[in-house]
């Protein structure tokens, strides 16, 4: 099945080119090719079990983690074969980071949260640079003014928008390039919800973000770019304000206007 | 209508079944201290010695049980220290990187283990010691190396198991956040999945000390005697608190006797409390540092 729509960007951050991923003998994404530009927010759309989630963690190797998943194909970031035998995958997991549904702070202090990953990259030699990295990570994701007195208290106490920002700083501090968010808003109050899509804005100045959502108007608000998937295929993929508009695939159009999903 | 009167039934024997082993438990706890508190004495303890003597000025004991109180605490301590570190490294095996048919055939064996009677397990230490006689030194025999090696054997089941299976019930969420961070399976296991199963952890230790405070049948088998004196070395024979509980009621010359073994089952009650209560106050410490520690 071919793309509908294009689905080269110019210099793009992260190439795919014929991406199989299969559970066993379930074959969950169908030869899906897609660029992801720089400093674009790509929005994921599909009904639910289409494989948005399988796509997204590909992008870092998540699915390694899955038993029995195998992918197939050629992903790139900055030029280079993240499936390369010889990668660190502690890297690219560096490079790309992860937000998850459900808010997932480690059930620590909020400093240790976002010191876990530098921490572990040994990207501080000094407790003060350490501070340093905590402190703008979480100034980034918007939390800073309402954590800083309390940085020593633990994470899982904060309200669910702060805990899904703090997982946002928890993924900043490693300096990735890319950030992928599998429906970051879900388990959150619309206010919650607003203030992340506002970090998300600001976010995309530095970096690369990927985005699962199941609401539409959220694809809308927040991505430049919007990729429709259905049963593992990519339909469509094109500029997000085209494709909510002038939809080119007739099951894109059946989803937007609602008539499945 | 008949679904409620169902649902009423059921709870009724729900509670009915939990308020009979309750009543139970108290039954013989009651039973226990009725017959035992009278006779719980530091005469009881330390025979004909002063307890400041015995406790501090290394003065033998006898004729009390203050001997067997020190083998029991002993013989716990030494076979939970050897069945924590094997049975939480084969628990984390199981759970993290044992895989497909291997891993099933280690858990059923490590069932079956589990299964296996005490006297059994017995039988296989004093052998060991047998061994150890002949082979390396005619000075070795049973003792409370040996004892302390058997109860670990018969422990090492519960610990891999409740090793494994907290692990196993960590939420895939969970245990996917450190490694979306670039950690390794090391660092993941350190930070992330033992912290997070190690309640589930530390109730198979304590299963596991419970278990050796109250076993007889393998201590029977494998060095303990009637009186040896506070143990001085690991390959010295022992006392302990159950076997002296088991060789009192079975052997007892006058009701006075008789009276000393329901005191020693107090006691015993009161020392596997006492463990049960310093385990539980680690976990609580041991379970916060990990999670919160700076
Ligand atoms: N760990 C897994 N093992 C087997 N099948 C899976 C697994 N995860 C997802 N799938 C299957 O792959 C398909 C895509 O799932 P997913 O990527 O979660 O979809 P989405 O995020 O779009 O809802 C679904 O049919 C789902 O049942
Ligand atoms: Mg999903």
């Amino acid at each position: 099945m071919t793309t509908v729509g294009e689905i080269h960007a110019v210099n793009p951050r992260m190439t795919c080119r014929r991406v199989n991923v299969y559970y066993g003998d379930k074959h969950a994404i169908k030869n899906v090719s897609i660029d992801i530009g720089r400093n674009e927010v790509l929005a994921m759309i599909g009904p639910s079990g289409c494989g948005k989630s399988t796509f997204l963690r590909c992008l870092n190797r998540m699915n390694d983690t899955i038993e029995g998943c195998r992918v197939t194909g050629t992903i790139t970031l900055d030029g280079q074969d993240i499936y390369d035998p010889d990668l660190d995958v502690v890297l690219l997991r560096a490079q790309v980071g992860m937000v998850f549904q459900k808010p997932n702070p480690f059930p620590k202090s909020i400093y240790d949260n976002i010191a876990y990953g530098p921490k572990i990259h040994g990207l501080a030699q000094t407790r003060a640079e350490l501070d340093e990295i905590v402190e703008t990570s979480l100034r980034k994701a918007g939390l800073w003014d309402e954590v800083k007195d309390r940085l020593d208290h633990p994470g899982t106490g904060l309200s669910g928008g702060q805990q899904q920002r703090l997982c946002i700083a928890r993924a900043i501090a490693v300096s990735p390039e890319v950030i992928l968010m599998d429906e970051p808003c879900s388990a959150l109050d619309p206010i919650a919800t607003a203030r992340i899509e506002e970090l998300i804005h600001e976010l995309r100045e530095q970096y690369t973000i990927v985005i699962v959502t199941h609401s539409m108007q959220q694809a809308a608000r927040v991505s430049q770019r919007t990729a429709f998937f259905h049963l593992g295929d990519l339909i469509e993929v094109g500029p997000t304000d085209r494709i909510f508009t002038r939809p080119r695939h007739p099951l894109t159009e059946d989803y937007i206007t609602g008539r499945f999903g | 209508m008949k679904r409620g009167c169902w649902e009423r039934a059921v709870r009724c024997g729900c509670y009915a079944a939990g308020f009979w082993v309750v009543s139970g438990a108290v039954a013989v706890v009651g039973f226990a201290v009725r017959q035992g508190a009278p006779h719980v004495t530091p005469k009881l303890l330390f025979g004909g010695v002063s307890a400041r003597e015995a406790l501090f000025g290394g003065a033998p004991v006898f004729d009390g049980l203050w001997p067997a109180v020190v083998g029991t605490f002993y013989l716990v301590a030494g076979a939970v220290a050897l069945a924590a570190p094997l049975g939480l490294a084969t628990g984390i095996y199981l759970a993290e990187f044992s895989r497909g048919r291997l891993k099933e055939v280690l858990t059923v064996f490590f069932d079956v283990l589990a299964g296996v009677p005490s006297v059994v397990v017995g039988l296989f230490g004093f052998s060991v010691s047998l061994l150890l006689h002949k082979m390396v030194s005619p000075r070795l025999g049973p003792c409370l190396l040996v004892a302390a090696f058997s109860l670990m054997i018969l422990v090492l089941p519960y610990v891999i198991r409740a090793t494994q299976s907290a692990l196993e019930g960590v939420p895939q969420e969970v245990r996917i956040t450190a490694l979306s961070l670039g950690a390794d399976p090391v660092q993941n296991l350190a930070w992330v999945l033992i912290p997070h199963s190690f309640r589930g952890i530390a109730s198979g230790l304590l299963l596991a000390v419970g278990r050796c405070a109250e076993d007889t049948a393998v201590i029977l088998l494998t060095g303990v005697v009637v009186t040896a004196g506070v143990p001085r070395s690991l390959l010295d024979p022992f006392e302990a608190l159950p076997f002296y509980i088991y060789y009192v009621s079975t052997q007892y010359a006058s009701p006075e006797e008789l009276e000393r073994g329901f005191g020693a089952a107090l006691i015993l009650l009161g020392v596997s409390v006492s463990l049960f209560a310093v385990a539980y106050a680690v976990r609580r410490a041991v379970g916060h540092w990990a999670l919160y520690r700076a």
